[in-house]
């Protein structure tokens, strides 16, 4: 469905020194630096599939989104969407697809958004009666149908998002790029979008490609992940696997009964189960994956506890980490 | 062609709505244009106070062609001119995006999208303007003549957007917000004037390069001969060909170089 090829985009950028005097000397002499703003990609999408792309502010997250639309050209490299090139901008290409941009607006700002409706069902030849019916559906299960024929302008920002929703998947897409939808929205709004998403992807099945910085969006839609680090993709594969691949340790965190028994636990508890840290009469240890049983099999034997919990490392943790540091690509 | 029609029809649907919510701008731009209109009658009638003829043309041919001049800048200011003017902003801020991905013509969209509601007004006017001094010519001028006397200064408008363009068009490379529209308002005076007053290298600066001269100053010149329709026609066809096809690389390579704007 979506294949990626050894993608690269370069930009060139033009940098100035500061303020008036860097202006001027800019008028005769300029210095650009070539930033590599994606490097190398590849990626496979099956149809239907979903993946979240993480990153951190400038990563290529959203380069690379543009490129798959068609919206700016790449470099170098290959992509084939479907049988086309994105960024030959074909008619049948462009309305097989759809881009949501979260931080950008496609409905007309000083109008309902009923009028752009109407607009979009005229660009994609949307049937009288289908496009009735998706307005109908769409709107009742983002709770928008009172919305409708107000100003774009005078709607909330969650309004805003979910009618922008509405009029990216009027012409039944079958490839969805989202680029930070829920960008700004309350928590309450990104659960509505989220469980949007996932009833629209249940009804319709598209292969979607998600951008976000919230971990809660990815968590909830994506069980498949790509990690671009400086244009460079850095992991690429299940969600679950990124603690087994990434995160060598568990948490073991225990409420322990009495004074004396916490005190024993920190000077006796063997290094090669953990790493142990004490706060009031809990106790946290950073216990390898593979010892973490018996780490809690000394716990239950040597002290009097009330409440033991085992967790895996929080995801989003692990992706900080695996954006911030420099190493091995992982696929 | 008929869906693009009926795009345009929801264009200008949504401009006159848009346009109406904004009492203060639609009639100040009425009064603006008025003026520009009135100014160019008075430049013309005080020079004739000193000469009968100007360029070949007596007061009364001269009436007309700014006439037609103000009914092709009237047509572009309804049609074109707040596109035009949103052009480079938007390539500046990346609100190209949406455009680029909808299965439509991107060019049509960027050139066709705004209706100025305020001008049309000004539209109607200029029209009235047209007809009365189109009277005196009317009995002596056979019927198609004035047809595509009026075709081609439909054309003229459309022509007086693409040369814009062309100087637009480089902000794909610039990222200025306003390209070298500058240049092109110093230049484009030249539609104000008739073509006979010009002679040797600016005559054909102006027929070729920079075909201004073909906005109104043609089409008003094609009225008036009995002999050369033909030669006009065809200096109008290859003249603005010219320009289209300059216009339609500069757009292709420009989006290549699209950039788009961070997100």
């Amino acid at each position: 469905m979506i294949k990626v090829e050894g993608l690269n985009k370069t930009f060139k950028v033009h940098k100035k020194e500061p303020g008036l005097a860097g202006s001027a000397k800019a008028l005769f002499k300029r210095n650009y630096i070539v930033k590599n703003a994606l490097e190398d990609i590849n990626l496979n999408l099956d149809e239907g599939e979903i993946i979240g792309l993480l990153g951190a502010n400038g990563a290529g997250k959203t380069t690379l989104i543009k490129i798959l639309s068609g919206i700016i050209h790449s470099s170098s490299g290959n992509v084939n969407i479907m049988g086309h090139n994105p960024w030959d901008r074909h008619n049948d290409y462009r309305k097989s697809m759809s881009v949501i941009m979260g931080q950008k607006a496609q409905l007309w700002w000083d109008l309902p958004p009923m009028d752009g409706f109407l607009l979009l069902k005229e660009i994609y030849q949307i049937h009288h009666k289908d496009f009735y019916e998706s307005i109908e559906h769409l709107s009742e299960i983002l709770n928008v149908k009172e919305q409708l024929n107000i100003q774009v302008r005078k709607l909330s920002l969650g309004e805003r998002m979910k009618v922008e929703l509405i009029a990216a998947l009027l012409h039944k897409p079958k490839i969805i790029f989202l680029d930070e939808p829920t960008i700004g929205l309350d928590i309450s709004a990104q659960k509505t979008v989220r469980k949007f998403i996932k009833e629209y992807r249940k009804e319709y099945n598209p292969t979607m490609i998600l951008t976000s910085h919230y971990m809660d969006d990815i968590e909830e839609l994506c069980p498949r992940i790509a990690i671009l680090r400086a244009g460079q993709k850095v992991f690429d594969g299940d969600l679950s696997n990124l603690h087994n691949q990434y995160a060598k340790n568990k948490l073991l965190k225990a409420h322990v009964k009495n004074e004396e028994d916490l005190q024993k636990l920190s000077t006796q508890f063997p290094s090669e189960l953990g790493t142990i840290e004490l706060a009031k009469n809990e106790i946290s240890i950073s216990s390898p994956r593979a010892k973490v049983m018996d780490a809690a099999r000394y716990l239950l034997n040597n002290a009097d506890i009330i409440d033991l919990n085992i967790k895996e490392e929080e995801i989003s943790n692990i992706v900080e980490k695996i954006m911030m540091k420099s190493g091995d690509k992982v696929e | 062609m008929r869906r693009y029609l009926r795009l345009y029809f929801y264009f200008i649907k949504f401009s006159l709505s848009k346009a109406m919510q904004f009492r203060l701008d639609f009639f100040f731009r009425i009064f603006m244009d008025i003026v520009f209109y009135l100014v160019q009658f008075f430049f013309f009638n005080i020079i004739y106070k000193h000469t009968t003829l100007l360029a070949g043309w007596d007061l009364e041919q001269m009436n007309l062609f700014v006439a037609a001049f103000i009914f092709a800048d009237a047509f572009h200011m309804t049609v074109f001119a707040n596109n035009s003017w949103w052009f480079p902003i938007s390539i500046n801020q990346g609100k190209l995006d949406y455009y680029l991905t909808k299965p439509v013509s991107s060019f049509f969209f960027i050139g066709f999208k705004e209706l100025a509601a305020n001008s049309f007004l000004n539209l109607i006017i200029a029209t009235g303007v047209l007809y009365y001094f189109l009277q005196p010519f009317i009995l002596d001028v056979p019927k198609w003549q004035i047809s595509s006397f009026i075709l081609l200064l439909l054309h003229g408008a459309f022509l007086y957007y693409m040369i814009y363009m062309i100087f637009l068009l480089p902000v794909f490379w610039t990222g200025s917000d306003r390209g070298f529209a500058d240049i092109f308002y110093a230049a484009e005076k030249i539609t104000h004037r008739p073509d006979g007053i010009f002679t040797g290298f600016f005559r054909r600066f102006f027929l070729t390069i920079l075909p201004f001269s073909m906005i109104a100053s043609y089409p008003t010149r094609f009225l008036f001969t009995e002999t050369e329709q033909l030669s006009i026609f065809t200096d109008i066809a290859i003249g603005s060909g010219i320009v289209y096809i300059i216009v339609f690389i500069l757009w292709k390579l420009g989006l290549r170089n699209y950039s788009s704007a961070s997100s």
